[in-house]
C-alpha cells in the first residue's frame, strides 16, 4: 500500500472536514451508556449540547474526585472523559423560560437523546408526542434497561445488571467457578455504541424521507445481540450454554489460553497465547525449549492438543511461570505466534508502540483539570477527521454561547435568565 | 415475534450497495443487511471461515449448516469467487465497482497484494473503503499474530476481569468481543463516511478508506480502569462477578436457593431511604434477624447523609443483603426486587431469554429458517427498535454460493452459460 492511501489520524487530520458536522444533539443522557453514544457524534463533529441543572445533574460528575477533598461539579476525570467535546448547558425544567430555553433547543436540534428510566422523560415534560410538537423532524432516541415497550419496562439496569440478564455474565468465567462477567460495565461501552449506530440510522433515513422517528434502544437486548450463537444451538441441538475459561469450543483450538508470567511490583501478569496452526505450535515450543513437548504424542494435532488441554496448558505455565509477560509476548509474536500480554492500563499508555504510534491517547485541556489525555476513537478516516478539542464542559459552561448562538437569545435576555435562576 | 415481511416498510439503510470480504467484518455486515443494504458476502470457493468452526445443526459438520455462520450473516446474499484466479478478481473488481461500501477485514495488504486492494480502485470515486484489521493498517504491530483473546488481552479487558484469586487467570468472555466492537465502531464510522459523502459541505461527493483497528476499539471499551490511571496513577485489580477496582469492594453476586446467582448492582444498597425501608420490611418476612440489623438507625445516616464516615456499616449493609438473598431463591430476588426499582438481575444463560414475555412483547426475536434445520427457529433482533424505518430479517442466512447467478448474471451481466465453467475451473 502506497503513503497516500494509508489513512492517518495524524498530523495533517486538522485540515480534513468533521464528518458529522452541522449535527446538532440535545443530549439529556447521563452516567455511561448515554453519553458512550453521544460521545462518538461528539468525537466526530457533531454539536452534543449536554442539557443539565443540579436537579438533574450528570451524577458521573461527582464520582472519582481529582481532588477528594474538594469536590466540584467539575472535578471528575472520569466524566470528562465519558463527555469531552460536547457543550455544556444549564436549564432549570421547573422555570417556565428555562423549559422554553430546551424547547427552543429541541426545535434546532436533529437527534434528542436520553437514558432515563422508561417513562421518567415524558413525566419531565418531552413524551414523543411532545417532541414531535416543538420539532416534526426530530429523531429521538431512549436508551432504558428493558426498553420503552414491553411488560417490564419499568425495570431499571445499570451495565452489569444488564450484562446479568442478557446472558453475557454466564458467557464469562471458568466452568469449575462463578460466572466472572464483565469487571467493568461493558454494556454501558455497547449499548452506546449501538446507540450511536441507531442515531446515524436514523439520520440516513431522515436525509432520504424528510422523516424524524422514536428510537427504542433496550440496553439488555444490546446485550443479548452478541449472544446470537448459544441461542441458535438451544433451538436447534437442545444444548444449554456451559461456560469455559479462556479456551475455545468453536472453533476448538489448543493451545488458547493465558499463561502466568512473572509478577511484578503492581500486580500478577500474564500472556494470552493462541497457537492454531502447526507451525505456530512448533515455534511455541522453541521459544519455551520444550522439545520434549513438541514431539510428545498427546500433542501431535490440533485434535490431540484439545482432548489434553488440561496437561498441555499445566506444561507451558511450567515455562512461562518466570518469564517476563511483555518480553515472551514480543519473542512468540517475532516467531508468528498469536500472543498478547493481559495489559494493565500503564501498559497501554506508557509502553504500547502501537497505540502510541497511531496517535490513539491525545491530549486536550479541560477548564478545571487542566491538560489530560483522553481515550481516542478506533477509526482513521482518509480524508476525514475525529477530534479531540476538549474535555467535558463545566457545568453550564456553554450556556451564553449556546443560547445567543443557536437560539437568538440577546445577551440581555441571558442575564435576565440567569438571573431568575431559569439556566 | 417478528417474522421476515411482518412491516414491510423500507429499513433506514435502503438501497444501499455493499461487499463484505474477510472474516472479521461479518457483525458490520450484518448491521447493514439488516438495515435494507444489500449486503454481498464475498467468499472464497471452500466457505467462510465460520461455515467451518461450528456448532453445527445436529453437530454434523456442513459448510452450509453453521450456526457461527447462521447468527452473523442474516439479511445477506453470499457469492464465492477466488481471487487467486484472474476470473476470480476480474469478478471482484465488478461488485467493487457496483458497490458504495466495502468492509474488507481480510488483512493488512493482503488484498493489495493480489491486485484487488484500495489502491485498485483509485477511479472509482465516492465509495467507502473500510477495513478492519487487528492492530489496524499502519503501526509497529500492524502484522502481528492476533486471535479475539490476543486482542482482548492486549485491550485490557482481561485485567479487570476474573475473581479475587488471583491465581485464576485473567477471564476472557466468550463471544468474540473484541470483533464485535469493532464491528460496531466500524457501523459508526461507515455512516458517517456515508453522511460527509451525501451532505453539501466540504468532503461532499468523495469516498474514502476507513482503518478501524480492532486493538484499538478493545482499548477504549474499558471505562473505569482509564481515569484510575491517569488521574490517580492507580492500576485495577479484578474481582469476582464484580466491577475491577483499586480497593477491594463488597461481592455483589450471591448463589440463591434455586443454584442460580443474582446480581446486586452495586452491592445491593437501595440508593433511596424508602427503598431501604420497603425492602427491610421485605426480608423481615422471612428473616427478621437480618431486618433488625439493618433497623440501626446509624445504618441511614450512614448510609443517605454521610457516605464516607463508616465503610464498616456499609459493607455490612451490603452483607446482610448478600445473607438475606442467598436465603431466598433467584426469580424471587429478581422480580421483587426489580418491583421495588433495584437494579437486580438474575445472572441468565443467554438461551434463557427466549422464554421471556418481555422480548416478544418488543418483537425482538426475528422468525426465519435455518438451513439444516427443518423447522423456523428465533434469530436475535436489532438493538434498537426504529419506529418509521423498520431494522429486521430480509432474508435466511445465505447458503454458500446461492446468489452467484442472481447476482453474476442479474448484476454484474456476466454470461449465464459460463458459470457452470468458472464453477469447474475454481474461479467460482
Amino acid at each position: 500500500m502506497t503513503d497516500a492511501a494509508t489513512p492517518t489520524a495524524q498530523p495533517q487530520a486538522g485540515l480534513r472536514p468533521l464528518p458529522l458536522q452541522g449535527i446538532r444533539v440535545c443530549d439529556f443522557s447521563w452516567i455511561v451508556a448515554g453519553p458512550q453514544a453521544t460521545r462518538i457524534l461528539a468525537d466526530l463533529g457533531a454539536e452534543v449540547v449536554k442539557v443539565e441543572n443540579e436537579s438533574y445533574l450528570d451524577s458521573m460528575r461527582i464520582g472519582l474526585q481529582s481532588n477528594s477533598e474538594r469536590p466540584t461539579y467539575n472535578g471528575s476525570g472520569f466524566h470528562s472523559n465519558l463527555s469531552r467535546n460536547k457543550l455544556g448547558v444549564t436549564a432549570n425544567l421547573h422555570h417556565p423560560k428555562g423549559r422554553e430555553v430546551v424547547e427552543r433547543l429541541i426545535a434546532q436540534s436533529d437527534v434528542v437523546v436520553e437514558n432515563y428510566s422508561a417513562g421518567a422523560f415524558g413525566r419531565m415534560g418531552f413524551s414523543w408526542e411532545r417532541l414531535q410538537q416543538l420539532n416534526p423532524r426530530i429523531i429521538y432516541v431512549s436508551l432504558s434497561g428493558y426498553g420503552h415497550l414491553g411488560r417490564d419496562n419499568s425495570y431499571v439496569t445499570w451495565g452489569p445488571t444488564a450484562q446479568a440478564v442478557s446472558g453475557c455474565t454466564q458467557m464469562s468465567g471458568m466452568p469449575d467457578q462463578p460466572p466472572a462477567g464483565w469487571g467493568f460495565s461493558y454494556l454501558d461501552h455497547t449499548a452506546g455504541f449501538y446507540g450511536a449506530i441507531a442515531i446515524l440510522m436514523g439520520l440516513h433515513h431522515r436525509r432520504r424521507t424528510g422523516e424524524g422517528q422514536h428510537i427504542d434502544i433496550s440496553q439488555i437486548e444490546t446485550g443479548m445481540v452478541l449472544c446470537g450463537i448459544p441461542v441458535l444451538d438451544r433451538q436447534i441441538n437442545g444444548r444449554d450454554y456451559v461456560r469455559i475459561g479462556n479456551h475455545s469450543r468453536y472453533p476448538a483450538i489448543a493451545p488458547h489460553h493465558t499463561y502466568r508470567c512473572r509478577d511484578d511490583e503492581l500486580s500478577d501478569r500474564w500472556v494470552a497465547i493462541v497457537a492454531e496452526t502447526d507451525a505456530q505450535w512448533r515455534g511455541l515450543c522453541e521459544e519455551l525449549g520444550m522439545a520434549a513437548l513438541a514431539s510428545d504424542a498427546r500433542f501431535a494435532t490440533n485434535e490431540d492438543r484439545v482432548r489434553n488441554q488440561g496437561a498441555l496448558d499445566a506444561a507451558i505455565t511450567e515455562r512461562t511461570r518466570d518469564r517476563d509477560a511483555a518480553e515472551l509476548m514480543y519473542a512468540l509474536q517475532a516467531r508468528g505466534v498469536a500472543a498478547g500480554l493481559c495489559q494493565r492500563t500503564d501498559d497501554k499508555m506508557e509502553r504500547d508502540p502501537q497505540l502510541r504510534e497511531r496517535g490513539f491517547y491525545r491530549t486536550a485541556p479541560h477548564a478545571e483539570l487542566g491538560e489530560h489525555r483522553f481515550e481516542g476513537i478506533p477509526i482513521a478516516f482518509e480524508r476525514a477527521r475525529w477530534r479531540m478539542d476538549r474535555g467535558a464542559p463545566l457545568l453550564g459552561e456553554d450556556t451564553f454561547d449556546v443560547l445567543t448562538r443557536v437560539l437568538d437569545y440577546s445577551v440581555e435576555e441571558v442575564v435576565e435568565l440567569q438571573t431568575e435562576a431559569a439556566v | 415475534m417478528t417474522t421476515p415481511g411482518a412491516d414491510p416498510r423500507p429499513g433506514p439503510l435502503e438501497g444501499l450497495r455493499v461487499v463484505e470480504i474477510g472474516d472479521r467484518g461479518e457483525v458490520a455486515g450484518k448491521l447493514l443487511a439488516d438495515a435494507g443494504a444489500d449486503v454481498i458476502r464475498v467468499e472464497p470457493p471452500s466457505g467462510a471461515r465460520s461455515r467451518h468452526i461450528g456448532p453445527f445443526v445436529a453437530d454434523r459438520p456442513d459448510p452450509n449448516h453453521s450456526l457461527s455462520f447462521h447468527a452473523r450473516n442474516t439479511s445477506k446474499r453470499s457469492v464465492t469467487l477466488d481471487l487467486g484466479t484472474d476470473t476470480g478478481r476480474d469478478l471482484w473488481r465488478r461488485l467493487v465497482g457496483w458497490s458504495e461500501v466495502v468492509i474488507d477485514s481480510s488483512g493488512p495488504g493482503v488484498l493489495d497484494a493480489l491486485g484487488a486492494g484500495y489502491t485498485t480502485f483509485a477511479d472509482h470515486v465516492g465509495f467507502v473503503w473500510c477495513s478492519i484489521t487487528p492492530f489496524g493498517l499502519t503501526g509497529p504491530w500492524r502484522d502481528w499474530a492476533a486471535a479475539d483473546l490476543v486482542n482482548l488481552a492486549l485491550g485490557g479487558a482481561m485485567m479487570s476481569t476474573g475473581y479475587e484469586d488471583h491465581d485464576l487467570p485473567p477471564i476472557r468472555p466468550d463471544g468474540e468481543h473484541t470483533i464485535a466492537i469493532a464491528n460496531e465502531y466500524a457501523v459508526s464510522g461507515i455512516l458517517s463516511a456515508l453522511w460527509l459523502r451525501d451532505g453539501d459541505g466540504e468532503g461532499a461527493g468523495g469516498g474514502q478508506l476507513l482503518d478501524v483497528s480492532i486493538h484499538e476499539a478493545a482499548s477504549t471499551t474499558t471505562e473505569g480502569s482509564f481515569p484510575n490511571w491517569e488521574y490517580f496513577g492507580r492500576i485495577v485489580q479484578r474481582q469476582t462477578g464484580r466491577h475491577a477496582s483499586p480497593d477491594g469492594t463488597p461481592p455483589w453476586q450471591f448463589l440463591c436457593t434455586d443454584g442460580e446467582y443474582i446480581l446486586l448492582m452495586g452491592g445491593g444498597v437501595p440508593r433511596e431511604k424508602r427503598i431501604l425501608d420497603a425492602l427491610i420490611e421485605w426480608i423481615a418476612e422471612t428473616r427478621p434477624d437480618l431486618a433488625q440489623r439493618l433497623r440501626d438507625p446509624a445504618v441511614e445516616e450512614v448510609l443517605y447523609r454521610d457516605p464516607r464516615s463508616r465503610p464498616d456499616l456499609r459493607r455490612m449493609v451490603s452483607e446482610t443483603i448478600g445473607e438475606f438473598v442467598q436465603s431466598r431463591p433467584s426469580q424471587e430476588i429478581y422480580r421483587r426486587g426489580q418491583s421495588l426499582h433495584l437494579p437486580w438481575g438474575h445472572v441468565r444463560r443467554p438461551e434463557e431469554n427466549l422464554d421471556d414475555p418481555h422480548w416478544a412483547d418488543r418483537g425482538f426475536f426475528w422468525e426465519g429458517e435455518a438451513p439444516g434445520h427443518p423447522t423456523p427457529v428465533r434469530y436475535m433482533g436489532a438493538p434498537y427498535r426504529m419506529t418509521a424505518s423498520p431494522v429486521r430479517l430480509r432474508r435466511r442466512p445465505p447458503l454458500l454460493g446461492e446468489h452467484n447467478h442472481e447476482v453474476y448474471v442479474g448484476l454484474l451481466g456476466v454470461e449465464a452459460g459460463s458459470l457452470a465453467g468458472l464453477t469447474k475451473a475454481g474461479a467460482i
